[in-house]
């Protein structure tokens, strides 16, 4: 038996320690630790909660968007403001926009080094994998995408950037809708921009992606996990426009259920945290100890009921019948750069369902006592903000991230998190340098502000370090 | 070029044309020999500095890492990981001739177990260990945004992770800031051009590059007419001054009026909200609130 320990586990946002155990060329056990604690939920408690949308958006420097339209629902719930679909209609444009550039980026710069060979003149593309599989003449247009992705990935945030200021961290999303008027000048150049970004997706990305998948097709059949599947809908709330992707739905089993938001707790038991476990987002604590001894990671474990489940690109694809395929590596990747063209044919209805010059905006009052819950799905699946507000200040609030649904440590019942079930059974090829591991927790597209660490057990195992 | 004549470009729009134009003589100086060693250091934050650089436009990413730089260690985007990538990142101080920039604060709560970037040789490696020990070897050192610089939101009260930002770590040798939240990627490329060309730039009392931080916000926004006027806004959205809405323009120091951002294309004031001071030093806890009704009456 041997132990391998990849950490850090790069190309994703965020630190992560994978520790797999390996026997008979078969991954046996799993485990993965977030390692970067900074507290956010301790921090915002006392501030004012307007301050929410913009302050929690520095949880995330790729998909702060996210936290910035999770904050805002709960605001508006605590606040009883219920926005006009035109201003839900500009900020899910602004949202879809931050889609698209980190699936670009999560494709082309994250997953795209695992399976082509980059040019070696560049220490950044040193490499240690001896799986590459790609023809020359593939793996040349590849890697020419590689740089050109940068064209439209950064293209994605300029559109973000027109209705909402600036990104990274964008101002533009807030209570009530947003803040800047859609005029003619804005929608023709944010129209021009994601036309260019659908010729590259369509003659390049998806092309590209279909490539990895016919030459690595083994990884169809890597990397299912549970496959129980979680949505809190996307893109579902413009009232005029039902039909846009996908309503909140969770699949257990295979059997689609309709979802309940009081189904959603989080399990302590093998986190860096103290307090009851499990426990509801609205009663949540977050009372960190790094002594704690059954503690190994900083990501708390979310469950639907008792339930892990796999939150992102592929539950959505799944959930809305858009996708048929399977559950594994490969469905990850290919429903993930699928979900872009989605994306876009979303956000052309959504162009054309607006009105020029609107952007309705009022003057907040924030009540002495209120609560509120934000959830949505976003770039890398089921996100929720929950927070309340007393004395006209933040008195508790709690973040449940998709990441944290995908890379939980287990939980009270000693279930493993969704991707440490991932690895589990897995066949590697080369004990000495497992590819696996590092393809299987990619295609999730991890987002831990934290480090994850993989283990395997000690004794007489080998100690392999990826 | 003079500092003088850097100063004088300062204040031009545009597309990054003074970068552009740094970057370009970098070209014909740095390509002489190889290109030079980076190491960006994703520390205690949100690993969005590297987002923001890789929207950097004329030069872009792709330009850089096929000319100008040998990006030896970033978390993000490495292919290498695991003991393999902490090699190269450790041969990479060890071979001395670097330039290290970092972004996120630093973790100090439990000896700096709160922030872990790998581990090598069996050894967990703190974002506080690799600080110190790569930014005594690094030529120049670079604190790349506001949690790099004086600790940012990564410290905001009550401060759980202990973080401190990285001049306060490397008390004892030059850093440069580049504050924002996240940093624009020309005051980084400009930064690290002007270093590579012309040495170290023009710095404030904070260690700021005058060039890009010069002078206030509000001394070049352009809705002074309306602040001068006294013609106000009272809610977000609308397309007047925000300054009786909180904003921190007059008291934060960056280009962001003329430069703009993502493409140069619009700006937080050019989104009808306040500046939030993320460029501040005493961001976020001392630019509260950022959305303030109240501060009109």
């Amino acid at each position: 038996m041997s132990k391998e320990v990849v950490n850090p586990l790069t190309r994703i946002s965020g630190f992560l320690e994978i520790i797999v155990e390996i026997e008979n060329g078969i991954i046996v056990e799993a485990r993965n630790s977030g390692v970067l604690f900074r507290g956010f939920e301790i921090m915002l408690n006392g501030r004012p909660p307007l301050d929410a949308i913009y302050f929690t958006q520095r949880i995330c420097g790729i998909c702060s968007t996210a936290h910035s339209m999770a904050a805002t629902l709960a605001l508006e719930e605590a606040l009883n403001v219920i926005p006009l679909s035109q201003g839900r209609a500009l900020r899910d444009l602004v949202h879809a926009c931050e889609f698209l550039q980190n699936h670009l980026r999560h494709f082309y710069q994250y997953t795209v080094p695992d399976f082509v060979d980059l040019p070696k003149d560049q220490c950044l593309f040193n490499s240690a994998n001896e799986d590459l599989r790609l023809p020359k003449e593939i793996n040349d247009r590849i890697t020419e995408n590689y740089f050109r992705s940068i064209d439209f990935s950064r293209a994605a945030h300029e559109m973000l950037a027109l209705l909402a200021g600036k990104a990274p961290h964008d101002h533009g999303i807030f209570v009530g809708g947003i803040t800047v008027r859609p005029t003619i000048d804005k929608i023709i150049k944010f129209t021009s921009l994601l036309k260019q970004i659908r010729n590259f997706v369509d003659g390049c990305m998806i092309p590209d992606a279909t490539a990895i998948g016919q030459f690595y097709s083994d990884y169809f059949g890597i990397g299912k996990g549970y496959g129980n599947l979680l949505t809190y809908g996307a893109f579902d709330d413009i009232t005029e426009l039902p039909d846009l992707y996908v309503k909140p739905a969770v699949s257990i089993g295979e059997r689609k259920e309709s979802f309940e938001k009081n189904q959603i707790t989080e399990y302590l038991n093998y986190s860096w945290y103290q307090g009851p476990s499990p426990q509801e987002p609205s009663l949540g604590t977050t009372d960190p100890d790094i002594n704690k001894e059954s503690g190994y990671s900083w990501t708390k474990a979310p469950r639907y009921g008792t339930v892990p489940c796999e939150v992102g690109p592929l539950a959505r694809m799944i959930l809305s019948g858009e996708y048929q395929n399977g559950i594994s590596v490969m469905d990850r990747t290919i429903a993930r750069v699928l979900e872009v063209r989605k994306i876009i044919i979303i956000m052309e209805t959504i162009l054309n369902f607006i009105k020029p010059d609107l952007a309705p905006q009022g003057r907040y009052e924030v009540p002495q006592n209120a609560e509120g819950a934000g959830l949505v799905d976003t770039t890398r699946g089921a996100l929720g903000h929950w927070l309340k507000i007393d004395g006209q200040v933040i008195s508790h609030y709690q973040v449940v991230t998709p990441s944290a649904w995908n890379l939980s440590p287990r939980d009270g019942l000693g279930q493993r998190g969704v991707v440490e079930e991932a690895l589990v059974g897995t066949p590697v090829q080369n004990p000495d340098n497992p590819v696996e591991i590092g393809r299987i927790v990619r295609s999730f597209d991890p987002c831990v502000s934290c480090s994850t660490h993989v283990y395997t057990p000690r004794g007489e195992k080998k100690f392999k370090v990826v | 070029m003079t500092e003088h004549q850097i100063k004088s470009c300062a204040g031009c729009p545009g597309k990054g044309g003074l970068v552009k134009k740094l970057v370009t003589v970098a070209s014909r100086q740095v390509t002489n020999g190889k290109k030079v060693n980076l190491v960006w250091l994703e520390a205690t934050g949100c690993s969005g500095n590297i987002i923001s650089f890789l929207n950097a436009l004329d030069p872009d990413v792709g330009e850089l890492l096929k000319n100008r730089i040998n990006l030896c260690f970033n978390n993000s985007l490495m292919t290498l990981d695991g003991e393999r990538a902490m090699e190269q990142l450790f041969a990479t101080a060890e071979e001395g001739n670097f330039i290290l920039a970092v972004e996120g604060a630093v973790a100090t709560e439990a000896g700096g177990l709160y922030n872990v970037l790998g581990r090598y040789r069996g050894e967990k490696i703190t974002a506080l260990k690799a600080v110190q020990y790569l930014g005594e070897r690094a030529s120049h050192v670079i604190a790349v945004g506001t949690c790099a610089s004086y600790g940012g939101p990564s410290a905001a009260r009550p401060n759980p992770s202990r973080s401190l930002s990285v001049v306060e770590v490397l008390k004892n040798r030059e850093v440069i800031r580049l504050p924002g939240c996240p940093c624009h990627p020309d005051w980084f490329i400009g930064t690290l051009a002007h270093i590579l060309i012309y040495g170290t730039p023009a710095l404030d009392d904070q260690r700021r590059p005058l060039l890009f931080y010069g002078v206030t916000i509000h001394d070049n926004c352009t809705r002074r007419s309306f602040f001068d006027q006294g013609i106000f806004a009272t809610k977000l959205g609308e397309e007047t001054c925000m300054f009786l809405l909180g904003c921190r323009g007059p008291i934060t120091k960056t280009d962001c009026p003329t430069r703009k951002w993502n493409g140069y294309l619009n700006w937080p004031v050019g989104a009808n909200t306040p500046c939030i001071g993320c460029a501040h030093p005493t961001f976020p806890d001392g630019t509260e609130p950022f959305v303030d009704y109240e501060r009109g009456r």
